[in-house]
């Protein structure tokens, strides 16, 4: 962000037109073109044998545990080596897509991007002969994402405030009445809208489509009583444990940390809402083969159920679980317990809506 | 090669070279990237744009980012005039420490100012428990108001107004003054007559510094604000993370681009640009 917020600083237009306008316009733009070829290298043209694989990664703890339980051993049984390109973005993945410039061959995506990924094109279809849907478990692959770990958006609150049993629910969430305190949620539509039509009493099956009106008028009535609406996980973290606000709607990543630090603080698995993370290949990318080779690497049970266990993520695939001590596993978002009261967020589902709700949302939230 | 550039490569002209190279790969040609593609993604045609001006919640977020920079520059320049000042006339071991307090900051990341005024602002902060000292019952929230990211955002920038305030008004001769006082001219007299028309141009500088840089400003806002603080600038990196609308968010960069050279236009008309060179 911070260069972001410092660019602009100076005027070049200026120095610019002063030198253009002194220099032969030929040789000015043969210099150019010249200056911008040998500036290229730091964009990777592909070659297509290249034993390495790029991925998009989410840079510190994530692409910690990611290297030590899915990279290093992938690059020992194949001789693949792994580079990493932090943080994963979006955009990259549509730009990079459309200039042929690839800088990452695999990324994770969220459910609510892999819809938009798969409309505009932007991943590939497995290649069944590396990656065969039907011999991994049953609704592994959706929108040719393959799905490798869960996270749960679930309720947190402080002990002082609500004592036991306390919040039960996302209705109870929403009983100001009952429950007086601040509130957060995340600024994030696609899992807002969702926890508010619950919390209005739809029930999990009749989520989809979303009755978007009714979502909105429910979120009118909590909004009075969210203090911020958190943009990022650490923040999440911050809130609850200074206690700037009473109770939050946060991935059980990041409360897992305050629960492991002992911070007076409880946590409902109760209704939580499920977002799935797939890994997804670039369309278009010569280093396709190597590529599927990892994500099928990458969700097997063994280095899924290492990979999942570091983050407190939810292996998605089941077999991962042989690999998980109980104690451990009743803390994800996918064992059987917690998963069987949750929501599971559809990317299918999802995709017909979703300019729609993240336009409105972005306008009632400013509003 | 004519020999009018063979004159030029061995003139001081050429050591404009590298800068122009530079800034028309990386600056000139992007934007030009930019515009193009807020006139052809997804359709060819002004849709982008009739699209921003129809959205009074886009067109409301341009005129809040340009409001919280003018008043961010505002407050910037009325807090900085003092420490420029009393760091350039008085100079020795105060103007030193003053100036070494101003860098310090550059040694810190924005980010990092932004979280730890979160600390310094929130309920089990410093300020709120002087506040609750004093008997301020219930304290007031600080924290996520549109006061607290203008105050960050000042704290921010507020270095960059010092040291341009300062690298003018140091060449300001003191004599002048003297001169003034030896005439009979009260201080403030002497000081509004002499003082600050000569520190104009310092002053035409920091302002537009500080504008410019605060109209690009992101994740501040969004950390320390109201929901109702949305900046430009997060508009336009919502509307390429979330909705891959390459199109329309180039649209709204063009438009915050060209909204901000009008306003220069404007500010030259009417003050003359030619004070940000002298």
């Amino acid at each position: 962000m911070t260069k972001s917020d410092i660019s602009g600083v100076c005027s070049p237009e200026q120095a610019v037109s002063t030198a253009a306008t002194k220099v032969s316009r030929r040789s000015f733009l043969a210099t150019a073109a010249a200056g911008a070829a040998l500036s290229m290298p730091a964009v990777r043209r592909a070659v297509a044998d290249e034993k390495v694989l790029y991925v998009n990664t989410w840079g510190g703890a994530w692409e910690e545990s990611a290297k030590e339980a899915l990279f290093t051993p992938f690059t020992r049984d194949t001789g693949i080596e792994i580079r990493t390109v932090a943080p994963v973005s979006f955009a990259k993945l549509a730009a990079q897509v459309r200039t042929g410039v690839y800088e990452f061959d695999v990324t994770t995506l969220g459910v609510a991007e892999l819809g938009r990924a798969n409309q505009a094109k932007l991943i590939a279809a497995p290649e069944k002969s590396i990656l065969d849907p039907a011999k991994l478990w049953p609704g592994a692959v959706v929108l040719d994402g393959v799905a490798s770990h869960a996270f749960g958006n679930v309720m947190a609150f402080r002990n002082e405030k609500f004592p036991a049993p306390g919040l039960q629910s996302w209705a109870d969430f929403w009983d100001v009445q009952k429950f007086p305190g601040s509130r957060c949620l995340q600024r994030y539509a696609g899992r807002v809208i969702p926890i508010a039509l619950l919390a209005d009493g739809v029930a999990p099956d009749k989520l989809f489509p979303m009755d978007l009106d009714r979502a909105f008028k429910s979120l009118d009535r909590i909004k009075p009583y969210i203090r911020v609406w958190w943009s990022q996980g650490p923040q999440s973290q911050q809130l609850l444990r200074d206690g700037e606000v009473d109770a939050i709607g946060m991935w059980n990543t990041q409360v897992q940390r305050l629960v492991e630090a002992k911070a007076p603080i409880t946590v409902s698995w109760n209704q939580a809402v499920v977002d799935v993370a797939y890994w997804a290949v670039a369309r278009g990318t010569p280093r396709s083969e190597n590529a599927w080779r990892f994500v099928n690497y990458a969700v097997q049970p063994e280095p899924l159920a290492k990979f999942s266990v570091k983050n407190d993520y939810g292996p998605m695939n089941p077999e991962a679980f042989k690999f998980i001590p109980e104690d451990k596993a009743k803390q994800l978002p996918t064992w059987p317990e917690n998963f069987k009261n949750s929501i599971v967020l559809d990317p299918a589902k999802m995709l017909p809506q979703i300019d729609e709700f993240s336009k409105r949302f972005d306008q009632w939230i400013a509003s | 090669m004519g020999s009018s550039v063979s004159r030029l490569l061995r003139g001081p002209a050429v050591l404009y070279l590298p800068a122009a190279l530079f800034l028309l790969v990386f600056f000139l040609v992007p934007l030009f990237n930019v515009a193009w593609m807020s006139f052809t993604e997804p359709d060819t045609g002004f849709g982008n744009y009739t699209a921003f001006f129809a959205s009074s919640f886009d067109v409301g977020v341009l005129l809040n980012t340009f409001k919280t920079a003018a008043i961010v520059t505002l407050i910037s320049l009325i807090f900085a005039y003092p420490v420029a000042y009393v760091a350039a006339r008085y100079g020795g071991a105060l103007g030193s420490i003053l100036l070494l307090v101003v860098t310090l900051s550059f040694w810190t990341s924005f980010l990092v100012r932004t979280y730890a005024w979160m600390v310094i602002l929130g309920v089990k902060g410093p300020i709120t428990a002087a506040l609750i000292m004093l008997g301020w019952s219930p304290p007031p929230q600080i924290l996520f108001t549109t006061f607290a990211s203008t105050f960050a955002m000042t704290h921010l920038l507020m270095p960059f107004m010092i040291l341009t305030l300062y690298a003018v008004m140091r060449r300001i001769d003191g004599t002048y003054m003297r001169a003034a006082a030896g005439l009979g001219a009260r201080p403030l007299k002497a000081f509004t007559s002499i003082y600050l028309p000569l520190s104009l141009p310092g002053i035409a500088n920091g302002s537009v510094l500080v504008f410019i840089t605060c109209l690009g400003f992101y994740v501040t806002p969004v950390l320390l604000g109201s929901p109702r603080d949305k900046m430009i600038a997060g508009r336009i990196g919502d509307e390429i993370e979330q909705m891959l609308n390459f199109g329309g968010a180039s649209a709204m960069a063009i438009v915050l681009l060209v909204a901000t050279l009008g306003l220069f236009a404007l500010y030259s008309r009417f003050f003359g640009l030619d004070k940000l060179w002298r």
